[in-house]
């Protein structure tokens, strides 16, 4: 199986590579470096809070939109393009394609975080600003929530257009990312439906803020990238609740997708 | 009607076999299958023969699991569909096949062997075999999206040849192909064949199929019309005689015609007259008689007339007359209902 797992993963991860579209984000993430530091100068003794916020920010932008296009993008195209039909007349179970497929892109986005975690640390320290033990729990975090946002997408795909696919992915990301907000209209919202429904949405959604918690209150503390921030332990923990997320994401895709008619 | 073959070790045995699905949007019904039934003996080179929409493909994908089955059962080399081990061991060429267009044939091959659990050696051993085999050996390192259609079927052949397969499923792998590459193609089907393996295929070229297949089945509207030997299937009763002479200017006597041009008219004519159906091109003339004509009378009158016999061929039905037969059969209600 695992060797089944890693020609999928590994054909993925060949395909993702030839798409030019990552490139440009990679510049993309590069020119929001370099605009941070540009930022940073204009700021009064700022320049370090400024480059760090802009760079964590862009990679946790960038690699989520990445994750939707490629989650939405790389299973569908197997299916359009018919190159499916010979994968999995062999000896392959569908729930190991898509496995399979989801490790390739997942390979892939840890690439892209981790050269943009490179790009931002090399410009960081261009500034003569020190790459924290803060940042590197930052950037972790943010690799988290970008694989769950793959997996969001991959899930979406399974049955659905890739247009329909992205909208409700990136649906799903912009709410999971706003769990605090719907915490507090599931307590104290005037209207009954809205306490019904910001509960509900808190059951079915991931919550995304556990991945994006600088600046933030996190156990009545107070954290920041900047000065004190979120133990190892929470990081675990966040990983944790992600991998679950990832986990049951990737079994309902597999459900549905062993049951599809290709006809 | 069709029945499967009496074999008890079939390869690939279906059994009233039908496949119904929905159209997307106003999720109307559409029978693709009704009923399939045949099967398919060890180290056969077995055709799968029909016109467009006849439910070929669709077969095909049901047994290689594709899709699910509405109806009946299949088994494929004794397991029953779908079966991932029958899958370890079976070889499948999708119609138009398209690949991975990033990829170049050397890596298609090494991604079809590892899905086989092939080591790596050996996925590096048989795919260069392949590639020779498939004559690719001058596109190695290019891209397969710079592949032509011949040639993106020739890798898919290669792929679906991979692990060495006990059966080899192929979906119409004539298809886009020139005639050398037809040629190949039927030369590796047959050498299949003599190595031991199981080849079913999907074609609508009616002459590929007959000149290498051991029993066809003609699939029709999502039903099976015959299945057997093409010359079982066809029968011996001669269909007729075909009778091709060259005129003469010498003329012909018993019309007493002066010049050369006319005497030539005359016998034309009186030739015609006494064939089913005559073709004639300049001072040659192909006569078609019925099947209860008198041969010897004819050919001794259209001597008589100045005719000087070329050849004599007795015409039997081929598999093109049967299958166009089972066509029309099959499409005449549909026509009938819709012209009432």
């Amino acid at each position: 199986m695992i060797g089944r797992l890693w020609a999928i993963a590994l054909n993925t991860f060949r395909e993702a590579a030839r798409i030019r579209v990552l490139y440009g984000i990679l510049v993309l993430v590069v020119g929001a470096n370099l605009l941070a530091i540009v930022l940073g100068e204009m700021s009064i003794h700022e320049q370090a809070r400024v480059a760090r916020d802009i760079g964590l920010a862009g990679i946790s932008l960038f690699g989520a939109l990445t994750a939707i296009f490629l989650g939405v993008f790389l299973l569908f195209s197997e299916v359009q393009r018919r190159t499916i039909y010979a994968i999995i007349s062999k000896p392959i179970a569908r729930a190991e394609f898509v496995v399979g497929k989801y490790l390739g892109m997942a390979l892939v986005l840890s690439v892209l975080v981790a050269l943009f975690a490179v790009a931002m640390a090399l410009l960081l320290a261009s500034q003569g600003v020190a790459v924290s033990a803060a940042v590197g729990k930052a950037v972790v975090l943010a690799w988290c929530e970008v694989l769950t946002v793959a997996a969001i997408a991959v899930f979406f795909s399974s049955f659905s257009s890739p247009f329909l696919s992205g909208i409700f992915a990136l649906a799903l990301f912009v709410i999971g990312r706003v769990t605090p907000d719907l915490r507090n209209a599931a307590a104290g919202a005037d209207a009954p439906w809205i306490r019904t429904v910001a509960r509900t949405t808190l059951e079915i959604v991931p919550d995304l803020h556990l991945f994006a918690v600088s600046g933030r209150a996190v156990d009545g503390e107070h954290v920041t990238v900047h000065g004190d921030f979120v133990s190892w332990g929470y990081v675990a923990s966040a990983a944790g609740h992600g991998l679950l997320w990832i986990a049951a994401l990737l079994v309902l895709s597999c459900v549905i997708f062993q049951r599809r008619e290709f006809v | 009607m069709a029945r499967p073959a009496p074999s008890d070790d079939a390869v690939i045995r279906a059994t009233d076999l039908a496949k119904t699905y929905r159209t997307p949007f106003r999720r109307k019904k559409v029978e693709a299958l009704r009923g399939v039934s045949f099967a398919v003996g060890k180290g056969e080179v077995f055709g799968f023969l029909g016109p467009n929409g006849a439910g070929k493909t669709t077969t095909i994908r049901l047994l290689m699991g594709l899709c699910s089955i509405t109806a009946g059962s299949a088994s494929i080399l004794g397991q029953p569909v779908p079966s991932r081990e029958a899958r370890q061991r079976l070889g499948f060429l999708p119609e138009q096949p398209y690949f991975y267009d990033y990829l170049d044939v050397v890596e298609l091959l090494d991604l079809g062997g590892r899905l086989f659990g092939i080591a790596a050696a050996e996925r590096r051993r048989r795919g260069d075999r392949l590639i020779e085999r498939v004559g690719l050996r001058h596109a190695r390192g290019l891209a397969l999206k710079k592949f032509s259609k011949g040639m993106m079927q020739r890798a898919g052949l290669a792929m679906a040849l991979i692990n060495d397969p006990d059966l080899v499923v192929l979906d119409e792998p004539m298809s886009g192909l020139d005639p050398v590459g037809r040629k190949e193609v039927r030369d590796l089907i047959l050498e299949l064949r003599d190595q031991g393996k199981t080849v079913f295929f999907s074609s609508h070229i009616l002459s590929d199929v007959e000149q290498i297949s051991d029993r066809v089945a003609i699939v029709v509207g999502g039903k099976i019309q015959d299945v057997g030997r093409p010359r079982e299937l066809v029968g011996h009763a001669p269909l007729g005689t075909e009778v091709l002479l060259h005129l003469t200017a010498a003329g012909d006597v018993t019309a007493g015609a002066a010049a050369p041009a006319d005497a030539l008219a005359a016998a034309t004519a009186a030739i015609t007259a006494r064939a089913d159906k005559v073709r004639a091109e300049r001072d040659e003339l192909l006569a078609v008689l019925g099947p209860g004509a008198d041969v010897d009378d004819f050919l001794a009158f259209a001597r008589g007339h100045g005719g000087k016999v070329v050849s004599v061929t007795p015409r039997y039905e081929t598999l093109e007359d049967l299958f166009l037969r089972r066509v029309e059969a099959a499409r005449a209600p549909a026509a009938r209902e819709a012209a009432s």
